[in-house]
């Protein structure tokens, strides 16, 4: 049964051709459901997201490739002439290995990154709700979230961050471990810098302050993370009971000196202070770095680290690339076993009613034998039927990826053996 | 009687050494291979304490008297209470420093062969046997509380250098390993503390006088004073700068000067 997908990708399309096919959450359901009732399509499904749409169909034969495409042409309101300058088509092998990196997120514009797992669930999950999956498909799905789960857990893909604000989040579990009850002072109003407060309140830190130049801004910020306002005159007083600070500000002088810096250290029993400097010109003074307790990152730093990281992630890719390899072969292979079972049945009934209706004419001939004797005969002819299936059962099972292939080989080994079509 | 190394033995070394190669090997592979690491290194554990088991049983008192037990005991204890932390932290970091040393405290076991001490009224004392295990357990504990000192220095350089390597992906946050080391150094001194003070007792007791001047003691002495120190400076939060270092690796050679005494009385 073949199998295949149509799409297009960050790669493939600009922006304007994936916004006219994307789908949204709500719609999912409905759009499967027409994709399904296409002619000659046995399952489908649809994973849309802002960086790819593609629709997987099962389908009774290859031509449904064109009716998916006209289908997708109509969806997106353009000629399908136009849209095919975008589209991808990949078919039965292709898919799956295609379907399996997608999960992985090695097919992501930013490589391991982990919402792309997530996203494939929920389409498997939106189309078996509707039904629309038949069996190659659900197995198919199946696999893919397992091998998604396999590549992350066995290689660490995703553990690392490749962006400013999660590296800064990265650091501050690397120095206090758990983030949970710390507190965080936020210096200014800097996009950066509360982005990466989002992140850490993300981690259920236990209180954010934001200390502004415009009071008002403060609270309108402190509102957003559920923390507590603080004048800017007075943020000093905070720095000994904060555990991270992040400094925003537009200010075009350091806000934060050395002395501050060692007072708060000392009075917080040496407990370790985080400093994240987002601002340029810079507003923590670089001297810091040096006192015992503190560690400051500027902006350049925390890329630094996210540059690592994502050099680290694409070593990890060629790793995630050959789990991937393997896991298609297997399945291929589980595949092609499975398609070939009926077959292969069928053949084992034919070669067992010959033997036994052979064995009993011969029998009768032959007259009276011992229980031992009988036996004896009835190992040999098995054994015998056994070593003549071998080989046909070994290529029913190993044919090749192409479903015309594998039905031209039954189709043969039945005509030889006499098995009726 | 002596206690030969026999198959159990050198089958646990053949883990613990393979365990350590491998540990080593993943800092150059995929981080996958630790896991097949530990798994070594706690087939070997699992051998070892066959191991001790039949010296318990063919000897009938713990098996810390002579210098091949009491190491093979600080070994088992140390990986014991490494792999109670693995489950606790997941730190795997530790096996770069623990590895090596169960390794190695193992294989003097294997090379160096001393009779066992007998059935004497010294071992039936109670004040005797406590002194063993203590100083054993707080000699363990304290391993692992410098193990975990040193993967704090290296955290510490680590987030300074701002540079983070391989290596520093491994080792736990600065926080935990700070805890468990300081944790561990405070809990093994107590414990190594009431060891020695059972020493001092039992020697009394026997000879009437506190301490004999051997290298066993001079080197129990100066161990505990140098970690009295290194537990004074990480008090003082200062376990981060080079001094503490040369403490600790003093307090390291004085300790296994005061094992190797065992021998050589």
């Amino acid at each position: 049964m073949p199998l295949l997908l149509v799409g297009v990708n960050h790669r493939t399309a600009p922006l304007d051709v994936r916004e006219r096919l994307s789908v949204s959450e709500a719609k999912l359901p409905e759009i499967v459901q027409s994709l399904t009732r296409l002619p000659g399509v046995n399952g489908a499904s649809v994973i849309s997201t802002c960086n790819r749409v593609e629709a997987i169909v099962s389908s009774q034969n290859e031509d449904s490739v064109e009716i998916v495409v006209d289908w997708m042409s109509e969806r997106a309101g353009t000629a399908r002439t136009e849209l095919e300058k975008h589209l991808y088509l990949l078919r039965h092998g292709d898919v799956v290995k295609h379907l399996f990196r997608v999960a992985s997120g090695l097919d992501s514009m930013i490589i391991g990154e982990p919402q792309i797992a997530g996203q494939v669930k929920s389409a498997f999950q939106s189309s078996q709700e509707t039904g629309s999956l038949d069996s190659l498909l659900q197995q198919v799905y199946e696999q893919t979230l397992r091998v998604a789960k396999k590549v992350r857990t066995d290689t660490g893909i995703g553990e690392h961050p490749v962006s400013v604000p999660f590296a800064a989040v990265e650091l501050a579990k690397k120095i206090f471990g758990n983030l949970a009850g710390l507190r965080v002072l936020l210096l200014g109003a800097g996009e950066m810098g509360e982005l990466t407060a989002e992140h850490l309140a993300a981690q259920n830190v236990q209180q954010i302050f934001v200390a502004n130049k415009t009071f008002e801004r403060a609270v309108e910020l402190a509102r957003r993370f559920n923390g507590e306002a603080v004048q800017f005159s007075a943020f000093e007083d905070q720095l000994a009971q904060c555990d991270i600070v992040i400094a925003s500000t537009a200010a075009p002088h350091f806000v934060i000196e050395p002395q501050q810096i060692k007072a708060a250290i000392g009075s917080r029993k040496r407990r370790n202070l985080f400093l994240i400097d987002l601002s340029v010109p810079r507003n923590i003074h670089p001297d810091i770095a040096q006192i015992d307790g503190a560690y400051l990152y500027n902006i350049d730093d925390l890329q630094h680290v996210a540059d690592a990281n994502l050099e680290l992630r694409q070593q990890k890719a060629g790793e995630a690339e050959e789990i991937v390899i393997r896991e298609v072969e297997m399945f291929r292979k589980r595949l092609v076993a499975q398609d070939a079972v009926p077959t292969i049945v069928e053949l084992q009934e034919r070669l067992e009613a010959i033997r036994t209706a052979e064995l009993e004419k011969c029998l009768r001939k032959v007259g009276p034998i011992t229980a031992e004797q009988r036996a004896a005969i009835e190992q040999l002819t098995t054994q015998m039927v056994n070593k003549i299936l071998h080989y046909p059962i070994l290529h029913l099972k190993e044919s090749g990826d192409e479903p015309h292939e594998r039905e031209s080989l039954r189709r043969t080994i039945r005509r030889i053996f006499g098995i009726s079509s | 009687m002596t206690i030969s190394p026999n198959v159990t033995l050198y089958a646990a070394l053949f883990f613990y050494a393979a365990g350590t190669l491998i540990a080593f090997a993943s800092l150059f592979l995929k981080e996958k291979q630790l896991g097949m690491g530990l798994g070594s290194m706690i087939a070997g554990f699992v051998l070892h304490t066959v191991w001790i088991g039949t010296i318990c049983t063919k000897t009938g008192h713990p098996p810390i008297t002579n210098l091949p037990e009491a190491l093979s005991f600080v070994a088992w204890t140390i990986f014991l209470i490494v792999l109670i932390l693995f489950f606790r932290y997941r730190v795997h970091a530790a096996s770069f420093f623990v590895y090596p040393l169960v390794l190695l405290l193992l294989t003097i076991t294997a090379v160096v062969r001393e009779p066992f001490a007998p059935r004497n009224d010294a071992l039936r004392s109670h004040i005797f046997t406590a002194h063993l295990l203590l100083t054993t357990l707080g000699v363990a504990s304290l391993m692992i509380g410098l193990a975990f000192g040193v993967l704090a220095f290296l955290q510490d350089r680590s987030l300074k250098s701002k540079r983070p390597g391989r290596l520093w992906q491994w080792i736990p946050s600065l926080n935990v390993c700070k805890v468990v080391s300081y944790r561990a150094l405070a809990i093994g001194f107590s414990i190594y503390t009431l060891g020695l003070l059972a020493g001092v007792m039992w020697s009394y007791r026997t000879t009437a006088e506190l301490m004999e001047l051997r290298t066993k003691q001079i080197g129990a002495v100066v161990a505990w004073v140098l970690f009295a120190a290194l537990l004074q400076a990480y008090i003082q939060g200062m376990y981060r700068n080079r001094r503490t270092m040369f403490i600790s690796a003093g307090a390291f050679v004085a300790t296994v000067v005061a094992m190797l005494g065992i021998h050589h009385g």
